[in-house]
């Protein structure tokens, strides 16, 4: 990350000693830096496309506009510190899933500075949106920033989080307590026989499902809560073999026998019961109905 | 010759018919006395075509039973009578109001659409609160008891249920109006071809046809909610074009014009069209349906109009719909039925190009993989077949031993209960655990023995609606369903579905074929693994299975299409439900031939049969004719109306000897009498109203029978003159003329009497529908079908 913004300010910087708005910019973009340019390149030989516009404005207002202003590299910078914060929270907290518990204050502090990037206006009228996040097409800043907020939004932990990012919230803080009851539990009759697990940790197991269901309901699932349901679950039934076994096999088979015994009963009854009538058959009026049968077979041979 | 041509062997022997059959029980008339038709007596239809399609059958030839009367089906009048009266009026009819007539069509087709659209998106939404609800009762029960012990009370409760529902359906077809039952699409057929069954187009059987298709698929049979979408569009087309109502005595003296069977033919092939549209989000695919199992007599502007209801209605659908989910203005929910978004279109382009490019190296392999559909849809039109065999036997050990309709609700009672029997114990017994995913759309997911978490795969198949089992067997991920619970679950469903139709309850067999298919493609599918996509091998399984059952090819390929939202599906659909067709036309026909033939109903299929050119009017027709003078006494019209044995409804009008000058229908006679258009009378009352074709027009659709009108002994007396009445100008045809032609002018045209003459012009006989319908292509060369008697 930090390498390509760099190479990003270089290019200004470079492109600072020329006064003149010309193609030499490009020439030295080319001759000056490695592959970052390349798109600059190719933005200004194509200058219709619409991806480009933005960059093609920055170019033709180059003598004023060139250097970006102290306050936004600063910005950049801190934006640049919390990133990386940010990240190497995330990644120890991948597995089990604690992405939300762990990390939410990093991402509010994230998005605090975004924020300043993108709305507030400095020293000097400066924007400091337009200069570090349209400025090209590749869009850095606004990229990386989106991949994380991408990743805030799936993981749904603004359900799990209050309204600034100050602290968890107080279903998700219960539900972890409950979790870590169910837990213990679990630690605690683990060894031996399993049944004893069943029946002794199946009461805060149960509240732990309940609850989890509660909050379905209401919509207040993060990732980390149905990750952690979901492995406690597995240990419950795939571990601990807790699951409700099939037991009443030979009550349903009874019952539903019965019932297909039903429909046969009912036709055998109402074959054995039907009515019979004597038919005859009707003569429909014909010209020499007789003669006209003979006239087919005659035809016929 | 190569045709044999047998005659039923009892036609020759009339003096032993008394004695046949006596082995044979039948039908009571029970039925007939419950419409009050004591004066006519059971007839039944013999045919010789069962002795090889019953297992049972002995030399003797086997009997069709019916539990209507085969005289209550009367043909419909497409034939436009212009008599005097008719020109008259027309000549008074401006240009101007040609025009709105005209407008007057276009905004009756609107409506058609419309409230046909109305009345699908009502069956949906109630369905689906009233099975949520039942779902989730019958969830928690599970749910409580899976824990405690007792799950077969849970089963009890869900047999319970679901009976209680399904008696409410059965009790309102069997007892009101049981012309409601089955899906109507076989009996809209016949009403296109010409027939008229009675009360099939009324008021009272579109609400009881609603009410009934809703307690059968919320009582969880193995039935859907399409077919009867498209008799409720019929109902509602002919309801609608006649402006006003004779069930509720309301008239709103609208589109008097269009109060006549031609005109009011147009509009229910419009109405079917809009019920396909609505049922199946599928426009174009309601108008192919119109004309592929309809109407013969199409023009352009028709099919246009058509098309417009059909656009209409599917278009109200989705409106409502999307109001209803709350999101209005998202029209993503063109039908009853939706199969879903196959997004995927990029990946099946893929897949017909991966045997093309095969191809070109090797040219085994592309047969390969068309061979490899073929054996599917061979399967498939195979299982078509078995499942119209079964059903057909299942109708008449129906017809001939479950015809009360206190058994007949007993019966879908037990069916119902049994559904939920069975597939409580699938579900029961099924090992099928899958795991829960935020993108799984599982509405009553059950968990039963399965690990926390995950839910049992038998049951999002068996514990849910039929639609809802569709859609999950054609889109939910590969892996969600094993082969054994597939296998199971076809297995179970196809003796669920063939038992189901037919039973007294108003449901369609479209779903439960589509299902069946769908779990049979998708079962294909992973087996085969080929091409890792099951769900389009559900579609194409569906599509296959549907095909084989119900036999349509044109229209239900651009269903499938239309429901599916993809054109590329297009030719793999089209090939399955070809072979389908032909290898289930091989065995037997479809279902609902199967069930026309088993009423009885005398259809004209589009050809008249092979090899019968050797047969002439001569020997097809009816003689003597009853004709009536062209001034004739009123004393023998009614005498003549009034004869029950005969019960005729067109008489050619002669003038001695037997000359023929016109053609008048019984309809219209009664309308006369009714007047009083007597000779006298008009001689004697100078102020006289002359009769106009509005008197004719009010009377219709349901003409008073002859024993309504009261006629005195000194107007017996009187005489009538049918000059201004009669249709002066009726179709005739020399003695000569061959059965292919006689039937070409009556498919073609839409005739119901066909005046037969000799060389002057006069009457030897007359040719009906029935007489037609008599001639049918057996096993031995040509068949006449004979009626008889109990």
């Amino acid at each position: 990350m930090s390498f390509h913004t760099s190479c990003f300010l270089f290019i200004f910087l470079v492109a600072q000693f020329h006064t003149r708005v010309s193609c030499d910019v490009v020439d030295l973009n080319v001759l000056n830096v490695g592959d970052s340019p390349a798109a600059v390149h190719a933005a200004v030989f194509k200058p219709a496309l619409g991806w480009s516009s933005s960059l093609s404005l920055l170019l033709s207002s180059f003598p004023e506009d060139l250097e970006i202003s102290e306050y936004c590299s600063d910005l950049l910078h801190i934006f640049g510190q919390r990133y990386v914060s940010y990240v190497n929270c995330l990644v120890p907290a991948a597995r089990p899933v604690k992405v939300c518990q762990n990390c939410f204050s990093s991402y509010g502090s994230l998005i605090d500075i975004y924020r300043n990037i993108s709305d507030e206006v400095g020293p000097g009228n400066v924007s400091c949106s337009i200069s570090l996040l349209h400025s090209d097409r590749l869009m850095v800043v606004y990229l990386l920033y989106h991949n994380l907020e991408d990743l805030w939004t799936k993981s749904g932990c603004e359900h799990c989080v209050t309204e600034g990012f100050l602290a968890l919230t107080n279903d998700t803080l219960y539900f972890m307590t409950i979790l870590n009851q169910t837990h213990s539990c679990f630690e605690k009759y683990h060894q031996g026989n399993h049944s004893e697990l069943c029946t002794n940790c199946k009461d805060t197991y149960r509240q732990l499902n309940e609850l989890f269901s509660r909050m379905e309901k209401n919509l207040t699932l993060c990732i980390d809560i149905e990750d952690a349901i979901n492995s406690t679950r597995k240990m419950w039934s795939k571990t601990f073999n807790c699951s409700l076994p099939r037991e009443e096999t030979v009550p349903v088979i009874a019952v539903s026998s019965f019932m297909l015994f039903l429909p046969i009963i009912f036709y055998l009854s109402s074959f054995l019961h039907s009515e019979q009538k004597k038919r005859k058959l009707i003569h429909p009026k014909r010209a020499k109905s007789y003669t006209s049968l003979m006239n087919i077979q005659d035809k016929q041979n | 010759m190569a045709n044999i041509t047998k005659k039923v062997s009892w036609s020759s022997r009339p003096d032993e018919s008394g004695a046949i059959g006596e082995g044979t029980p039948l039908l009571n008339g029970s039925e007939q006395q419950r419409h009050g038709r004591q004066l006519i007596s059971m007839y039944v239809f013999i045919s010789y075509l069962a002795k090889y399609a019953l297992p049972d059958s002995d030399d003797v030839c086997l009997l069709f039973f019916f539990n209507c009367n085969y005289f209550k089906f009367q043909s419909l009048d497409y034939d436009n009578i212009e008599n005097q009266l008719f020109l008259e009026e027309e000549r008074r009819m401006s240009h101007m109001s040609f025009r709105c007539l005209e407008i007057s069509r276009w905004v009756v087709c609107g409506l058609i659409g419309f409230l046909t659209g109305l009345i699908a998106c009502f069956i949906d939404i109630v369905v689906e609160q009233l099975a949520g609800i039942k779902y989730q009762v019958v969830k928690e029960n599970i749910e409580k008891f899976t824990e405690v012990g007792g799950l077969s009370i849970s089963l009890l409760l869900w047999a319970a249920l679901n009976s209680a529902i399904v008696m409410l359906g059965a009790i309102i077809v069997a007892f009101f109006e049981p012309i409601a039952a089955g899906s109507g699409i076989p009996q809209i057929k016949c009403y296109l071809n010409g027939v008229k069954i009675p009360r099939v187009v009324r008021l009272k059987t579109l609400v009881v046809k609603v009410c009934g298709v809703i307690c059968s698929v919320v009582g969880g049979l193995a039935v859907g909610k399409e077919g009867p979408m498209i008799h409720s569009g019929a109902v509602v087309a002919a309801g609608v074009s006649q402006g006003r109502s004779t069930s509720l005595k309301r008239d709103f003296k609208i589109f008097e014009y269009f109060r006549r069977d031609t005109e009011k033919r147009d509009f229910v092939s419009a109405g079917a069209a809009a019920g396909v549209s609505a049922a199946f989000g599928a426009p174009v695919g309601g108008v192919l349906f119109s004309l592929e199992e309809g109407a013969s007599f199409w023009n352009q502007m028709l099919t246009w109009r058509i098309f417009f209801a059909s656009m209409i209605s599917t278009f109200t659908l989705n409106f409502f719909l999307s109001i209803y989910h709350n999101n209005p203005g998202d029209l993503s929910n063109p039908g009853l039925i939706n199969f879903g978004r196959f997004q995927t279109d990029s990946e099946a382009y893929y897949l017909y190009e991966i045997p093309l490019f095969i191809a070109m190296g090797a040219i085994g392999k592309f047969k390969n993989f068309f061979f490899f559909l073929h054996t599917k849809s061979y399967l498939r039109g195979l299982l078509g077949a078995l499942f119209n065999i079964l059903n057909y036997w299942l109708t008449i050990f129906r017809i001939r031993y479950v015809h009360r309709p206190c058994l007949q609700v007993m019966e879908a009672m037990l069916v119902a209960a049994v559904t939920a029997t069975v597939s409580f114990t699938m579900i029961y017994f099924s090992n099928d655990c899958q795991p829960l995913s935020p993108d799984n759309t599982e509405e009553y997911p059950l968990q039963l023995f399965c690990a926390d978490g995950e839910y049992n795969a038998m049951a999002t198949a068996f514990f849910n609606t039929p639609e809802r089992s569709v859609r999950s067997l054609f889109h939910n991920q590969p892996g969600s369903y094993n082969p054994l619970t597939l296998g199971l679950f076809t297995l179970t469903y196809f003796f669920l579905a063939c038992w189901t139709y037919g039973l007294a309850v108003s449901a369609g067999v479209f779903i439960p074929s589509l299902l069946i298919g769908a779990a049979w493609g998708r079962l294909f599918g992973i087996l085969l693994a080929i091409w890792a996509v099951p769900g389009k091998y559900a579609l194409i399984g569906a599509a296959a299975q549907l095909g084989g059952i119900v036999r349509m090819t044109l229209s239900l390929t651009v269903i499938v299409v239309e429901a599916t939202g993809n054109v590329t599906y297009g030719l793999p659909i089209m090939l399955v439900l070809m072979t389908a067709k032909i290898v289930g036309d091989y065995f037997v026909e479809g279902l609902y031939d199967i069930h026309i033939k088993l009423q009885s109903v005398p259809f004209l299929h589009w050809e008249a049969p092979a090899t019968s050119h050797w047969l002439t009017a001569r020997e097809v027709m009816s003689s003597p004719v009853t004709c009536l003078n062209r001034i004739e006494k009123v004393g023998t019209i009614v005498d003549t109306l009034s004869n029950t044995s005969t019960n005729h409804n067109g008489f050619p009008v002669v003038v001695q000897p037997a000359r023929l000058c016109g053609l008048i229908l019984r309809s219209q006679l009664i309308v006369l009498l009714k007047h009083k258009v007597f000779v006298e009378l008009a001689r004697s009352r100078l102020t006289h109203r002359k009769l106009q074709l509005k008197d004719f027009r009010d009377a219709y659709p349901r003409f008073p029978p002859i024993q309504s009108i009261h006629v005195s002994q000194d107007e017996r007396e009187c005489m009538m003159d049918l000059t201004e009445f009669m249709n002066p100008t009726p179709y005739t045809v020399p003695q000569e003329t061959s059965l292919p032609r006689v039937f070409k002018l009556f498919r073609a045209l839409g005739l119901r009497h066909l005046v037969v003459v000799d060389d002057e012009n006069n009457v030897i006989g007359l040719v009906t529908r029935k007489d037609l319908a008599r001639y049918h292509m057996g096993k031995h060369g040509l068949e006449e079908l004979q009626l008889a008697q109990t």
